[in-house]
């Protein structure tokens, strides 16, 4: 299939529908706006429903009662949406439902601003909202990456019984590039069954009605499963890219369009003869732990993080794994502005020059 | 070879556009594109910035930080921008509202009266387009000229003939101010 041109925003709302997603319920934000407007006229043509809803709260409950029914269903939003939406989310993972959720993000705290910015990796990882359960994360830096991401969000997501979440920036949200689009899915309820509550002819409906509120006994059985689950994540589900790190003395680690920036000054800096790679975490959850470990500390000399966020979210993450093996050290950039290749390549040349 | 374009102005003089032009074009002839809005709180009459990367190779960053050409469109970004166009690099601006003297010696500026002009042609919306075409007719590596022509005959083929013929227009008055200074 040839390429075309298209808006990050669009490209995933496109890679969404061909995933077999059926439903959309959210509200306006920046710069996630082009998903919904994009959505309200593709949805219809395929059979699927799209609702604006009246608040980020309903939009998310909307999509739990879709996701009821064995529904592909998402919603999507930036950051003050996404934190209106925390309670849903948390019951969607509570009540063992698959759903789609995409976070364009803006800068933060508060409303910040509408700029891009990586400002949700905290919030996305640890805590989309309360009972400690988690998400799997992913991450693209590319629009290609971001439709195939999206194009198997709901596969992972009825594997599991667990929201998925996308997380962009306002770049990759706002950037024009050139996507190959997958054929479309017909998605089938034959998975669905264990939660889908539509009762068809000479169907039994699942053995109970869902509820978010489970007897102590079978609360602690769940959360146990959900703990063999994340397990399960990191040993089999992790994705990454390890970028020249083979024989690297410096490892950048990015992700989202600041890998984007940073690898292009790996690449300079590699022409230049310095030994130098990258690892670019695609699924934030589960973290790419192994790469960290795989490492030749011997020869490494520094880990920098780059975000476009201040301070860095990702480098607790990044500590946990390099256990003082080697400093870690971060740049980024915050309230709009964005990074740029002289300012990421002047930010590693100032740790090199620093470490020696 | 990477390409970068620069585009500003005020928010409905057809930054957007002329970038998603430049981008569609260069990918029809099989190039690589990106193309980057950066948006802010602004409404129509804020500032616009665009920036427009080609490449025969994958574009790895497209977050350059500075352009090898510019596209300026008002005095307001042309004051604000200015630190963003990369030494040899050719400025190429709307002559009707960039006042400011052009100072600095190591580019190449191409004035273009490009809302006369697009007002003579009767369409003042064509402003973009005359810039565009100055552009690329000093500098045909960015995109070929007559392949820019065929993508914007495209681009406007559920609009009228006259539209697709008022912009062809439009692209050559400027291409022949570009062309003077091909190098």
């Amino acid at each position: 299939m040839a390429k075309i041109l298209m808006k990050g925003c669009e490209a995933v709302a496109e890679a969404a529908v061909r995933g077999g997603c059926r439903f959309f319920a959210g509200y306006p934000i920046t710069p996630q706006n082009e998903i919904p407007e994009y959505l309200s006229r593709r949805l219809p043509e395929v059979g699927g429903h799209f609702v604006q809803g009246e608040s980020e709260v309903a939009s998310v409950n909307m999509v739990y009662g879709a996701s009821t029914m064995g529904i592909r269903a998402m919603t999507s939003s930036s950051g003050p949406g996404i934190s209106l939406k925390a309670e849903g989310i948390s019951y969607l993972a509570s009540c063992k439902l698959p759903a789609l959720i995409v976070n364009v993000s803006r800068g933060g705290p508060g409303l910040g601003s509408i700029q891009p910015a990586q400002s949700y990796y905290l919030q996305a990882t640890k805590a989309l909202g309360h009972g400690g359960f988690r998400v799997m994360v992913f991450a693209p830096y590319s629009l290609q990456e971001a439709v195939d991401l999206t194009y198997e969000a709901f596969e992972y997501a009825e594997r599991d019984r667990n929201p998925v979440f996308l997380l962009m920036d306002g770049c990759l949200g706002a950037i024009m590039e050139l996507v190959e689009l997958p054929e479309m899915k017909e998605p089938t309820d034959e998975n669905t069954k264990k939660w889908n509550l539509s009762k068809k002819e000479g169907e039994k409906r699942p053995p109970r009605a869902l509820t978010p509120i489970y007897p102590e006994v079978i609360l602690e059985m769940e959360n146990k499963l959900r703990g063999e689950l994340y397990k399960k994540w990191e040993k089999e589900d992790v994705k990454v890219e390890e970028f020249m790190t083979e024989d690297a003395e410096y490892i950048v680690v990015a992700y989202g369009i600041a890998a984007r920036v940073a690898k292009e000054a790996v690449l300079t800096l590699r022409e230049q003869g310095c030994k130098i790679g990258m690892i670019r975490p695609i699924t934030l959850y589960p973290f790419p732990k192994q790469s960290f470990h795989k490492l030749d500390y011997d020869k490494v000399k520094a880990i920098i993080d780059i975000e476009l966020t201040i301070p860095a979210q990702m480098r607790d993450d990044i500590a946990l794994e390099v256990m003082n093996r080697a400093p870690i050290f971060e740049y980024g950039r915050s309230g709009g502005n964005l990074l740029d290749d002289d300012g990421v390549y002047d930010a590693i040349m100032k740790v090199i020059k620093e470490v020696g | 070879m990477k390409q970068s374009i620069l585009i500003s102005g005020s928010g409905g003089q057809g930054v957007i556009s002329a970038g998603i032009l430049i981008a569609q074009s260069a990918a029809d002839s099989g190039k690589y594109a990106s193309f980057l809005p950066e948006y802010g709180p602004e409404q129509r009459g804020g500032s616009a910035k665009a920036t427009v990367l080609t490449s025969d190779t994958e574009i790895i960053s497209p977050l350059p930080k500075k352009c090898m050409y510019w596209l300026c469109m008002n005095e307001q970004s042309f004051k604000k921008f200015g630190s963003q166009l990369k030494e040899g690099g050719v400025l190429v601006y709307n002559s009707n509202r960039v006042v400011s003297p052009i100072t600095r010696t190591d580019i190449t500026a191409i004035p273009v009266p490009s809302d006369q002009l697009a007002d003579q042609i009767g369409n003042p919306k064509a402003a973009n387009i005359i810039l565009i075409g100055a552009l690329l007719a000093a500098r045909k590596a960015i995109i070929d000229p007559e392949h820019f022509l065929h993508s914007l005959e495209e681009k406007f083929m559920s609009k009228s003939e006259e539209i697709r013929e008022m912009n062809a227009k439009a692209f050559k008055i400027g291409a022949e101010i570009g062309s003077k200074y091909d190098e």
